[in-house]
């Protein structure tokens, strides 16, 4: 025994073998001791809090937005509105808070040596770190739902919610189309939680792995602005987060939940794939964190804009599939289901068999020929014959967006004012002086 | 499992980009043993270690551990073999304890020994601190601790006294001599000789990703120069004509104004005694380099770790 030394035990039994689930537990256990993820989750929890008090303390509502109509008259809009918003980076930004720091942190902080030198396989340490980050990204959105739901129905109450088919929504169908219209957004979020370990594995930068993802999905989202082709708009990523429209319009239709699937498969399988491949190679012969490096940037920034270019020429050359025909057929079909709503609303029952709806579409920038596009010149002349509303006729002025989503307003004189006297004597909106509603791409 | 040799390398090499860092290496260690890898900054020490711990895949050659054959080096850090490599790193936010109970889960248990390996770090008061304020040495002696969870067989240490104070480098030595009475084989790398003299069965000296020497440390001392010395004198032109009536000794004058003189204890003796005799007064004189460090540089090229300056008279006559 020599000065200063401690008695020190040496087994001579050989180590239970440490697995995947050993290193979920310990990514888990740093997620939870980190600001950052604390930081989000905290946001997700307060701010449809806020938003729901903010938006229902102001005169005027986010009205071009899909649900943006309702947040003062239905609780159950606030989900939806705060569902269209985190699609275009919010959720992209949340899954890459843990997801794009997981592997890079280990450079930043030069951990790497100390994880990889304990008993578990690269293999074991890349599965566990992806399904680490993944149930973050499914805690997140699922937090985000929740709070939002309960954010809605304590600040403005459980009204019933006109759906996009214009349908009336009560509390369970409500309730039921949140729970879906979430879940399916997971699926796009879990894809891009997987393209951001894959910035997070090869640019060992924390800073390029978070900011990777979202923006990505804002350049995907310009692209999707730019145009309506169906080609390149089912290809980008940030399409599946529309899926959940395809639960709401009558008849519902499960092609756009499919394609999301399918492509949500091919971006998440793909980055994990490059990913996995880059980190087994990898020689960890050094510490700390990747360097920034103008070189890698500059051709990083090239290959982006070509393949944005590309991709920016595909869609504009694209036929779109937004025509008066789609548009005429998804106006009949919700204008139908409103006016009975309307009627319900003023105490009296209607077959929506018996209402007939006759629309006419076209864009007021058209002289001749066919109008097609998304546009906010649309305008559709409707004629409604049936019980209760014979020999209605308005013109409703729509804005179609390029993902087939639109919001119309008809004039109060022709369909009657913004808000009504229901027969007990209270105030509602009349859903017949603006509608919002989507076309499903073919 | 009784094994003889913990660690068997053959004809290793390791390239990165137009850097031959490790170039066809042979490097074997008795099991029990403490084995020091010595070489200055890129020899290929550290390389070495991490491909012995699996963070690096080598491009050539054989390497057993602890008896087996690893045939799938940079999957995964084999049984049996703890240590670190550089300085050992943590995650800042959480505590000591926390930290080495995360190490724990991840070797699938040891979650009991934890309070024993702080107690022998000495590191049992700041275990519920966070690791983000540590010292370089809190964190070196607390790499030792997690190194330690694994009740590990070969221990790698990669420069284990830097960043430590005198007395944390004598624990961290004295742990490793405790340990490897304990049985356990200990590969500890340095680039100061004299640091590993005294716990070092035997060394491996290391240059441009070779060894160009290998053997116990009995033997390297049989085999090295004799130490040098500073001398300073009031007649250094008649101290060096004095010098040359005597076979074993070595006097050169340094351009820095003053005379190295290489000579075993002896030796050394009677040139001082001889100064004194022709009337030339001894001004100053210290170890330059032990025999060790004289073999060092020697063998690397390169100049060693100097001797500390505040070594004791009677600490200069035993050089060697």
């Amino acid at each position: 025994m020599t000065v200063g030394a401690a008695p020190v035990t040496v087994a001579d039994a050989p180590r239970d073998r440490a697995g995947v689930g050993a290193v979920y537990r310990v990514e888990i256990a740093k997620i939870r001791a980190q600001l950052l993820p604390r930081a989000a989750a905290v946001i997700c929890l307060l701010a449809p809090f806020a938003f729901a008090i903010f938006i229902n303390t102001q005169s005027s509502v986010p009205a071009d937005w899909l649900f943006g109509r309702w947040v003062q008259s239905s609780g159950f809009a606030t989900p939806f509105v705060l569902l269209g918003f985190a699609g275009i980076a919010g959720f992209p930004l949340i899954a890459s808070v843990v997801a794009g720091d997981i592997f890079a942190s280990e450079d930043r902080q030069s951990t790497w040596k100390t994880v990889l030198t304990r008993s578990c396989s690269r293999g074991q340490i890349f599965v566990g770190k992806t399904l680490a980050a993944m149930t973050f990204s499914v805690v997140m959105v699922a937090l985000l739902g929740l709070s939002s739901t309960i954010a809605g129905m304590l600040v403005v109450g459980r009204q019933p919610l006109v759906g996009l088919s214009g349908e009336l929504l009560d509390q369970t169908r409500a309730i039921t189309l949140i729970v879906a219209s979430y879940g399916l957004a997971l699926v796009p979020t879990l894809a891009f939680t997987c393209l951001a370990i894959l910035f997070s594995v090869t640019t060992r930068n924390s800073m390029a792995g978070v900011i990777g993802a979202p923006v990505v999905a804002l350049l995907m989202v310009g692209l999707s602005l730019m145009g309506s082709g169906v080609v390149v708009r089912s290809i980008l990523l940030t399409s599946p987060f529309d899926a959940w429209h395809g639960l709401q319009i009558s008849p519902v239709t499960s092609k756009a939940i499919w394609i999301g699937l399918l492509v949500s498969l091919a971006y998440g399988a793909l980055s994990l794939i490059v990913a996995w491949r880059s980190f087994r190679r990898r020689d960890f012969a050094g510490d700390g964190q990747a360097p920034f490096r103008w070189s890698t940037f500059g051709r990083a920034v090239v290959a982006t804009v070509v393949l944005v270019g590309i991709l920016l020429v595909g869609t504009l050359l694209s036929e779109t599939w937004i025509t008066s025909t789609h548009l005429e057929a998804s106006v009949s079909q919700t204008l139908g289901n409103l006016i009975v709503v309307q009627q319900q609303i003023l105490g009296r029952e209607l077959d929506p068999a018996a209402v007939k709806v006759y629309p006419y579409c076209k864009r007021e920038s058209v002289i001749s020929g066919v109008s097609s596009g998304p546009a906010d010149d649309w305008t559709c002349q409707v004629f409604v014959d049936g019980p209760h509303v014979s020999r209605l006729a308005a013109d409703y002025s729509i804005a179609v967006r390029p993902d087939g989503c639109y919001t119309a307003d008809a004039p109060a004189a022709l369909v009657g004012p913004l808000h009504m006297k229901t027969p007990d004597g209270g105030t509602t909106i009349n859903p017949l002086s603006a509608f919002d509603s989507c076309m499903i791409a073919p | 499992m009784t094994v003889d040799l913990a660690l068997g390398v053959r004809n290793l090499q390791k390239v990165f980009g137009d850097v031959r860092a490790i170039d066809g290496l042979d490097v074997d260690v008795a099991a029990g043993k403490v084995h020091g890898l010595v070489g200055p900054n890129g020899a290929g020490k550290t390389t070495l270690l991490r491909i012995l711990f699996g963070l690096v895949a080598p491009d050539a050659g054989r390497l057993t551990l602890l008896g087996r054959e690893i045939d799938d080096v940079g999957e995964r850090s084999a049984d049996g073999v703890g240590g670190f490599v550089e300085e050992p790193r943590f995650y800042p936010y959480l505590t000591a304890r926390r930290n080495l109970e995360l190490m724990a889960d991840l070797d699938g248990g040891g979650e009991a020994r934890i309070d024993e390996v702080l107690g022998t770090v000495r590191l049992e008061d700041r275990a519920d601190r966070k690791v983000g304020g540590f010292s370089s040495g809190m964190r070196q002696r607390l790499g030792l601790a997690a190194s330690l969870l694994r009740a590990p067989r070969l221990l790698l240490l990669d420069e284990p006294t830097v960043g430590l104070d005198p007395t944390g480098a004598r624990d961290m030595l004295a742990i490793v001599e405790t340990l490897a009475s304990d049985g356990v084989t200990v590969i500890v790398s340095s680039h100061n000789m004299s640091e590993l003299e005294g716990v070092c069965d035997g060394v491996t000296v290391m240059r441009e990703g070779r060894a160009v020497w290998h053997g116990s440390m009995a033997r390297l001392r049989e085999e090295s120069p004799a130490p040098a010395h500073r001398l300073e004198t009031s007649d250094d032109v008649h101290a060096t004509e004095l010098a040359k009536n005597d076979g074993g000794l070595e006097v050169v004058a340094d351009p820095g104004g003053w005379l190295t003189v290489s000579a075993d204890r002896d030796v050394l003796d009677d040139y001082v005694v001889a100064l004194g005799t022709a009337g030339i007064a001894i001004r100053r004189l210290e170890l330059l380099m032990t025999a060790l460090e004289s073999m060092f540089f020697s063998l690397t090229g390169e100049p060693a770790e100097p001797a500390p300056a505040s070594r004791k008279p009677d600490e200069i006559s035993a050089g060697r």
